[in-house]
């Protein structure tokens, strides 16, 4: 069945690497522990059966190389496959849970022996035209398999007779053309680190993976923000491909630890995210690119870049790799993922250190001068902190203090200024200047220098804290389609609390002034006389009925000082019937803009008058007779 | 030039190359997040899946990454050249210092990330990052002085007297930059904006001023014919330095006459500049970016001018029309500056930011930038809710922004790449001799 150099193109082995993969993935890790969950096996009894799969895979991973009967690696092949397949189907019988340890032993048993074996001769079915290619190909695709919704969401038997039936297909496979096993080459600089070095970082790898899919898998709601509804599934998928031809253009160009460490940093980084669940959604799109960057390398490097001088050798790395690396970094993934819920960022540090460090020869050596001058000024630094903050005593701080430390945190001043300018419209919107000595005794004054946003200098006076708080939540629910981010992390912890004491504590002493001057205010004649209800409505609905309508999202009831009246109906508290249309209309706009001082309602400052005046008219033209006053 | 320097000695000194390496990574990296801000301002929704980093820590990351990243290592490169330290034994630690510099830089930017900021604009360093930077700072001072003692004997009386001064003032600025951070200190305030009176924006706008005239003397020889300009600014700059002190630093208002009267001193150096530059040889590669420059020099300072005057910065202020205005002065005129500054040390080498492409996307992108906030700004100074509520006006502009932030970015990775491709191109070099040898 060999061929002459050359003539195998390669798709043989891009269908053996995506069958072997989707076979892991989508029976080894889903199905079969769904399989296992319908026929009642857990607790004590599942910690037996998936610590069998793991012996069988570490003791075949390193039987195979070393097996001197079916010599012929197609033979072994397909020995592989059809252990793989029989396992598969297997599983879809009502067996108890000795015969559960029995399969998952054959199982891992096979899965040792397919792996091993193929990344040990795959050049055989890849060919000599661009191997590195094919094997990112073939990962890539069988990522994107496992990902297709319709797959993906089957039933476990599905699951189980598809993967099954792969491997009868890739059975098959090993029956068309190969080649001869090619001459081994020497290695090249970018692949020549030790076998040790290598075999840690795939370690550190496979462990945070597996913490990370055990964790996600058993935590509802990380699970429905990275692997459920078809979109996500097909963008995980997508990804995956995306990656995996990533890490081979990668591979060519800055080598194999290049790889891992960006495989690290993705994974990392996603780890670190996965301890947020408001935070999923980005850790979903780290967490598949890391994912496929090593899981390339992971068959690339012992099939085709590890520096060896003979197959046997070849066979005896991919063993020990996918003993220690595979099977134990992975069973000690799941242990963490079990014992602890997370990981530990310090884990993720130490995992960091295993692979960054890695890079002795690019970093270390080439670099000595700059890493140790760094080092040392990051300690001298480090030491220089200490003695300065030695004598800090630890201060009890207010909240409106920390508060105010939470501004200055956020960067709000980026957005919002504390300045009202004297002798300009600043004042009718947000209040009466204050002297500049009392902002001096600030530290620092927070003036800031732009508006994205309304002047805060005198925020207390304009707002409720209750009204701070569900801003805080969400801007645009409560203040029209504002472009503020929401703030509710802050209040996780003190810290939102904190906020809303600080801004609360934001008067101005002419506040009583400003009051007098809200009350003389209306809007100009010629904003009244361009008023019209059509635009009235549209304001109405965009600033008003998140609290007015008897719909509005933001009627949290129990949160309200007094609930917003739905003004279809009423009661119209500030409304009085000695007013004619015009005084009511005044009074309303005097609402709209400056709000109800001393409740919840807040003022719209902002609005120019010819808006207020529509709003007023509309109002005043849906408002019945104030009459229903309570 | 390209294929040539693998074959040629490069004569681009390494540690300017690096340092121009380090300066554009920088570049880069705050023009990515400038990007992301723009998105962040047409999509708010998306802040929500950065979790704690939210849009207000970005921009602090954004604005000291340009200012201590882009705008400081093109100078670190200068001072490796003025000093010496680019050559002979001494070379091998200049790198060494961009490392502590960069890693400064890093640590800063996860403090801001984090929510660490003393609450000053550019002056955000805090805690272990307020300590950390200014030791980069003296990391430098020690290099440079490192190299002014070695090349004692070597140079003239008047480039001792120089040098030494630039050293005792460059010694001061880690100190100040530790200071000025501190939430105690605050500089005077014009009571009728919020913002920094005339007198000391005269007084910041003269620093740059005595930097543009003291960058020839380490770049370029004079030419042979005297030319009057170079002892004219001089006197100008130094009695402009006097009526700054004369002014003092009380908290006074923009419509004082004596504060925009002397605020507009300042436009002299719009034909003065040309001239002194003009007395000067220049590397024949530097003249697009040298006349981009003066260019945006003219444009910031008339409008920096106009900008102040009574009434027309009462419109302004707090509106996208002075963010403009500050990215005229920081993406056109000091990156226009600074490339400039790199070109002429890069020598031959400069071909990496002369691409047609990159040289005009940026310089139209930056200038389409500024049309656009100060149309913003022109609006919004009659009209709060312009920003403040959403509006298709408001919208097509927060998207032509991002436009123009993308070409900027464009530009910018143009650069990287180059430079790393030279740095790499000057490494092999580098190692070919050290072999032969």
């Amino acid at each position: 069945m060999l061929r002459d150099d050359g003539r195998v193109s390669g798709w043989q082995g891009v269908s053996l690497v995506a069958i072997t993969y989707v076979y892991f993935l989508i029976f080894a890790q889903f199905a079969f522990l769904k399989r296992l969950a319908s026929l009642g096996v857990a607790g004590s009894h599942l910690t037996a059966v998936m610590a069998a799969m793991a012996v069988g895979g570490i003791l075949f991973s390193l039987l195979t190389p070393r097996l001197s009967i079916w010599p012929s690696p197609s033979l072994r092949l397909r020995i592989g496959l059809c252990v793989s397949a029989s396992a598969a189907f297997l599983s879809l019988l009502p067996i108890g849970p000795v015969a559960c340890i029995v399969l998952s032993f054959l199982i891992g048993a096979g899965l040792g022996l397919l792996t091993v074996t193929l990344v040990t001769h795959l050049r055989c079915w890849m060919g000599n035209r661009n191997p590195l290619l094919l094997a990112g190909l073939g990962t890539g695709v069988g990522y994107l398999v496992c990902n297709i919704p319709a797959f993906f969401n089957a039933s476990a038997e599905v699951q189980a007779t598809t993967a099954g039936l792969l491997c009868l297909a890739g059975v098959g496979v090993t029956f068309l053309p190969m080649q001869p096993q090619p001459e081994e080459t020497p290695a090249t600089p970018q692949t020549n680190y030790s076998f040790l070095c290598v075999l840690a970082c795939f370690t550190a790898l496979v462990w945070l993976d597996s913490a990370a899919f055990f964790i996600i898998q058993k935590t509802p709601e990380l699970k429905a923000g990275t692997w459920e509804g078809s979109m996500h599934l097909s963008a995980n998928g997508a990804l995956h491909l995306l990656a995996a031809l990533a890490s081979v253009w990668l591979l060519r160009r800055r080598g194999l630890m290049f790889v891992l460490s960006a495989s690290f940093l993705a994974l990392g980084v996603a780890c670190l995210l996965l301890l947020d669940p408001h935070r999923i959604a980005l850790a979903s799109i780290f967490y598949p690119i890391g994912v496929s960057l090593y899981s390339v390398a992971l068959v690339a490097y012992p099939a085709l870049l590890a520096p060896v001088t003979s197959a046997a050798e070849r066979g005896r790395q991919a063993g020990w790799l996918y003993a220690i690396a595979g099977w134990s970094g992975s069973a000690m993934g799941i242990g963490m993922g079990q014992h602890l819920g997370s990981i530990p960022p310090l884990f993720v540090l130490a995992s960091g250190a295993v692979i960054l460090l890695s890079w002795p020869h690019s970093i270390v050596q080439q670099h000595k001068r700059e890493v140790t001058l760094t080092l040392a000024m990051l300690l001298t630094a480090f030491g220089l902190n200490c003695i300065l903050t030695a004598n800090d005593s630890p201060l009890q701080l207010t909240p409106v203090e920390r508060g105010r430390q939470v501004y200055i945190s956020e960067g709000c001043i980026n957005c919002h200024t504390q300045y009202i300018r004297p002798n300009s419209p600043d004042i009718l919107m947000w209040g009466l200047p204050e002297p500049l000595q009392a902002l001096r005794h600030e530290r620092p004054p927070l003036i800031g220098n732009r508006r994205q946003g309304p002047d805060l200098s005198q925020v207390g006076g304009r707002r409720s804290p209750l009204w701070l708080k569900l801003h805080f939540y969400n801007p645009p629910e409560v203040s029209g389609a504002s472009i503020m981010p929401s703030y509710a992390f802050l209040f996780r912890d003190q810290r939102g609390d904190d906020l809303v004491s600080y801004l609360e504590s934001l008067h101005g002493s002419g506040l009583p002034q400003h009051r007098s001057e809200e009350e003389n205010w209306h809007p100009s004649p010629s904003a009244v006389a361009s008023a019209n209800d059509r635009d009235g409505e549209r304001l109405f609905h965009r600033s008003c009925a998140t609290c007015h309508d008897a719909n509005g999202e933001t009627r949290w009831a129990d949160h309200f000082k007094r609930l917003p009246p739905d003004l279809t109906v009423g009661p119209y508290l500030h409304l009085s019937l000695a007013e004619d249309l015009a005084q009511r209309r005044n009074r309303i706009a005097r609402i709209v803009k400056f709000g109800v001082h001393g409740t919840d309602m807040p003022g719209h400052e902002y609005l120019p008058d010819n808006e207020i005046a529509s709003i007023s008219l509309w109002l005043s033209q849906q408002i019945r007779q104030p009459n229903h006053n309570p | 030039m390209r294929s040539d320097a693998l074959t040629l000695p490069s004569n681009a000194p390494r540690p300017v190359v690096s340092a121009a390496a380090h300066a554009l990574f920088w570049l880069v990296f705050a023009n990515a997040i400038g990007v992301l801000i723009a998105i962040l301002l047409l999509f708010p929704a998306l802040n929500r899946l950065l979790g704690e980093w939210t849009y207000g820590r970005w921009i602090m990351v954004h604005l000291n990454l340009e200012l201590y990243g882009w705008m400081s290592l093109p100078m670190v490169g200068f001072l490796f050249k003025v000093y010496g330290a680019d050559r002979g034994p001494l070379a091998l630690w200049c790198r060494p210092v961009l490392w502590v510099w960069s890693a400064a830089l890093a640590v800063g930017a996860y403090s801001w990330l984090t929510g660490h900021s003393s609450g000053k604009l550019f002056l955000d360093w805090s805690g272990y990052a307020r300590v950390l930077f200014p030791l980069a700072m003296l990391a430098l001072w020690l290099l440079l002085a490192v190299a002014f003692v070695r090349e004692w004997k070597a140079a003239t009386i008047y480039a001792r007297g120089a040098k030494a001064a630039g050293l005792l003032l460059l010694l001061i600025v880690p100190f100040i930059l530790f200071f000025a951070s501190s939430p105690n200190y605050y500089p005077a305030i014009n009571p009728d904006t919020g913002g920094p009176t005339g007198a000391s924006q005269l007084e910041s706008s003269l620093i740059i001023v005595a930097i543009l005239l003291m960058l020839p003397f380490g770049l370029a020889r004079r030419k042979a014919e005297r030319s009057k300009a170079i002892a004219i600014s001089w006197a100008i700059m130094v009695a402009e330095f006097l009526l700054c002190f004369v002014l003092g630093r009380a908290d006074i208002s923009h419509h004082r006459p004596a504060q925009f009267l002397s605020l507009g001193s300042l436009l002299i150096w719009i034909p003065l500049t040309p001239a002194y530059y003009a007395a000067f040889n220049w590397n024949a590669n530097t003249r697009r970016w040298r006349i981009a420059f003066l260019c945006w020099w003219a444009a910031l300072v008339l409008s920096g001018w106009v900008l102040f005057l009574p009434g027309i910065l009462d419109h302004f202020k707090f509106t996208d029309g002075l963010v403009g205005h500050s990215l005229l002065a920081m993406a056109g005129f000091t990156s226009s500056l600074l490339i400039f500054v790199l070109v002429q040390l890069l020598g031959e080498d400069g071909w990496i930011f002369n691409r047609t492409r990159s040289f005009y996307g940026w310089n139209v992108a930056v200038l389409g930038y500024v049309m656009l906030m100060t149309a913003a700004g022109w609006r919004e100074g009659f009209d709060p809710t312009f920003t403040i509520l959403p509006g298709v006006a408001r919208h097509v502009i927060y998207i032509l922004r991002l436009v123009v932030g993308g070409v900027m970015l464009a530009a910018s990775l143009d650069w990287l790449i180059d430079a790393a491709t030279l740095l790499r191109e000057s490494s092999v070099v580098h190692a070919t001799q050290e072999a032969t040898s």
